[in-house]
């Protein structure tokens, strides 16, 4: 843990502008007298990077971690009040029992059951992601949320109207003078609030992360997983986050007419058919898999690695014509799979829905 | 306990509401003065005055367009005194939008006296705020000029109607902050001749020319492209006719 888990900070930027040593003093001794009222709740909650991991990409510039504002994005990640008739909450396509991937569907639901083209992602360790969605479209993670609460298939709402809503909510007036000294409710509070609870998804205690630590022992199989994953596997999904971010063809289609993935985005036809890597953190519980949800079991995912890749112009050269796994092996890379699987991250009481 | 914490809450209160005060004075002073830059529209030849749900013919292309929507950014004033020097405008960034009067007059304050002989301001928004996260005021997501699937600024915004368009109507959506899609311009303003002269206290004019008939300047008519949604070549040729054709009117002081 570091200071972000400071109460000092749950007073905000204007605590900081304050230039009398007097008030400083008062200022101190109130803070002082409330944590030790709240300590408990400070207890396990913060922002850290786990000492495994690398530097994490979004570092809270200019959203100083708090509390307050953290508690506020848990309200509003939990809240359909975000969709145009309060039915979609981001918690509904991305559950924590799911890690953070929607209820084991090929395509979620939005608002008048539209659906899309793309499987909502498992999300963890955002914070150190240097884009988003399968296309990496998105840059920064307090723009994020701005995506599915405007997509006419997913919250169909405008911000002005979330924003409109939250301002005549006497509850969310408070929750926003709490987090930001003042009630009125800004789409950039909404914004910051929202990337605080995401940024503080981190998963880091799988029997993976127990093992890469040395705090714990893998079986045979196990073991032999790993070094398989880390043969054939880990060049794009990276150790220890399991993704190196980037996007890759996998060999899934030889036709991207219908999800150009990172061409659509980049419009350079070598990045047609590309889509992004994703983290395997917590994999057994997030199917189905790849961008469309094609796949329902790993023991799909794993036949196509080995002898269902289809060849195109932007195929990820490392794939080459598969890599032809025996039965065992991949059974052995399930099983390692299986261990990324983080149940204090699926039972993080932070991450949960806090009753109102 | 409770009502000393109460009253101590209210000095708290009391004194960094004063504190906050002065840090965000804003007041000019005898040593600065204002500068209103005003964005005058005009279609075409500089007679014709540029409305929203006006009809309108493109002298070059025959189009007959009817805008419902026009929006634009404009940031990063600065004026150049006439000993060289340059006087920068922090943090500004200006949404102009058709449909909201008084947003066509750029009010820059704290402009210290003397006398200046050009300006430069940059027409879009520039890199770094395109990828700074969540912003506020004129440049808050909620203006709808902030792609969501593909971030960056929607830096000018054209819409409405035209029976020259196979859909009855156009859309463009210009921005772009990258490589060889980058829309961003900077242009230079010389006062010829003339300066501008700020004043303690007082309020000088700089009148610009903007036509968004130079949209056109060089692109396709309606009936071959009526839509452009995200950065590229069209929209960069499109965009930077526009920002070139801006032309300094006059200074009124």
């Amino acid at each position: 843990m570091n200071n972000a888990n400071s109460p000092l900070n749950d007073r905000g930027d204007n605590f900081f502008r304050m230039k009398h040593f007097l008030l400083f003093s008062l200022s101190l001794f109130l803070l002082i007298s409330c944590a030790k009222e709240k300590i408990e709740e400070y207890d396990g909650w913060g922002f850290y990077k786990p000492s495994h991991f690398p530097e994490p990409h979004y570092k809270f510039e200019k959203n100083n971690l708090t509390r307050a504002r953290f508690d506020l994005g848990r309200d509003l990640f939990y809240d359909p009040i975000l969709s145009s008739d309060s039915t979609i909450s981001c918690a509904k396509c991305h559950a924590q029992t799911h890690g953070f991937a929607d209820h084991n569907v090929n395509f979620s639901l939005g608002v008048n059951n539209s659906i899309g083209k793309r499987n909502s992602p498992a999300l963890s360790n955002l914070a150190w992601y240097p884009n988003f969605m399968w296309d990496g479209g998105i840059n920064h993670i307090e723009t994020f949320s701005f995506a599915p609460i405007t997509n006419p298939i997913e919250m169909h709402e405008t911000m002005s109207n979330v924003v409109a809503k939250l301002n005549a909510s006497s509850y969310y007036k408070d929750k926003f003078k709490k987090a930001y000294g003042n009630p009125t409710v800004t789409d950039q509070n909404l914004l910051k609030a929202l990337a605080q609870f995401m940024a503080l998804m981190i998963s880091a205690e799988s029997k993976y992360d127990n093992y890469v630590l040395g705090k714990t022992t893998f079986s045979a199989a196990e073991k032999n997983g790993l070094q398989l994953f880390r043969t054939h596997c880990a060049s794009c999904h990276t150790e220890p986050l399991t993704s190196s971010f980037g996007f890759a063809n996998n060999g899934l289609d030889s036709d991207f007419t219908d999800d150009l993935g990172r061409g659509l985005v980049t419009q350079d036809p070598n990045d047609n058919g590309k889509f992004r890597i994703p983290s395997l953190r917590n994999v057994s519980l997030t199917y189905p898999y790849m961008h469309d949800g094609r796949f329902f079991t790993l023991s799909q995912v794993l036949d196509h690695y080995s002898n269902g890749i289809v060849q195109s112009s932007t195929l990820d050269p490392s794939l080459g014509i598969g890599f032809n796994f025996t039965t065992q092996e991949k059974q052995d890379i399930i099983t390692f799979l299986n261990t990324l699987t983080d149940q204090n991250y699926l039972a993080n009481p932070y991450l949960s829905e806090k009753k109102k | 306990m409770k009502n000393l914490f109460i009253s101590a809450a209210f000095v708290v209160a009391a004194l960094s509401m004063s504190s906050c005060k002065k840090d965000d004075d804003t007041t000019p002073t005898s040593t600065t003065g204002t500068v209103e830059i005003n964005m005058a529209h005009r279609w075409g030849n500089s007679t014709t005055n540029f409305l929203l749900n006006m009809e309108l013919v493109h002298p070059m292309t025959n189009d007959t367009l009817t805008f419902t929507t026009f929006k634009y950014y404009v940031s990063n004033i600065k004026f150049k005194k006439a000993d060289g020097t340059w006087y920068t405008h922090p943090e500004s960034y200006f949404l102009v939008d058709l449909s909201t009067s008084g947003s066509e007059i750029l009010s820059i304050p704290n402009v210290p006296i003397g006398e200046y002989t050009d300006m430069e301001y940059t027409m879009g928004v520039d890199s770094l705020q395109n990828v700074a996260g969540a912003q506020t005021g004129a440049l808050a997501v909620s203006n709808n000029m902030f792609w969501s699937w593909n971030s960056g600024y929607i830096m000018v915004k054209a819409e409405g109607t035209s029976p020259n368009s196979g859909s009855g109507s156009f859309a463009f959506h210009l921005g772009g902050f990258m490589g060889t899609n980058n829309v961003v311009t900077t242009n230079s303003v010389n006062f010829i001749g003339n300066s501008l002269t700020i004043t303690g206290g007082k309020t000088s004019e700089v009148h610009m020319i903007v036509n968004p008939a130079k949209l056109w300047h060089s692109s396709a008519p309606l009936a071959t492209s009526s839509s452009i949604m995200m950065p590229g070549a069209t929209a960069k040729t499109m965009a930077t006719d526009f920002y070139n054709g801006i032309m300094f009117d006059h200074i009124h002081e």
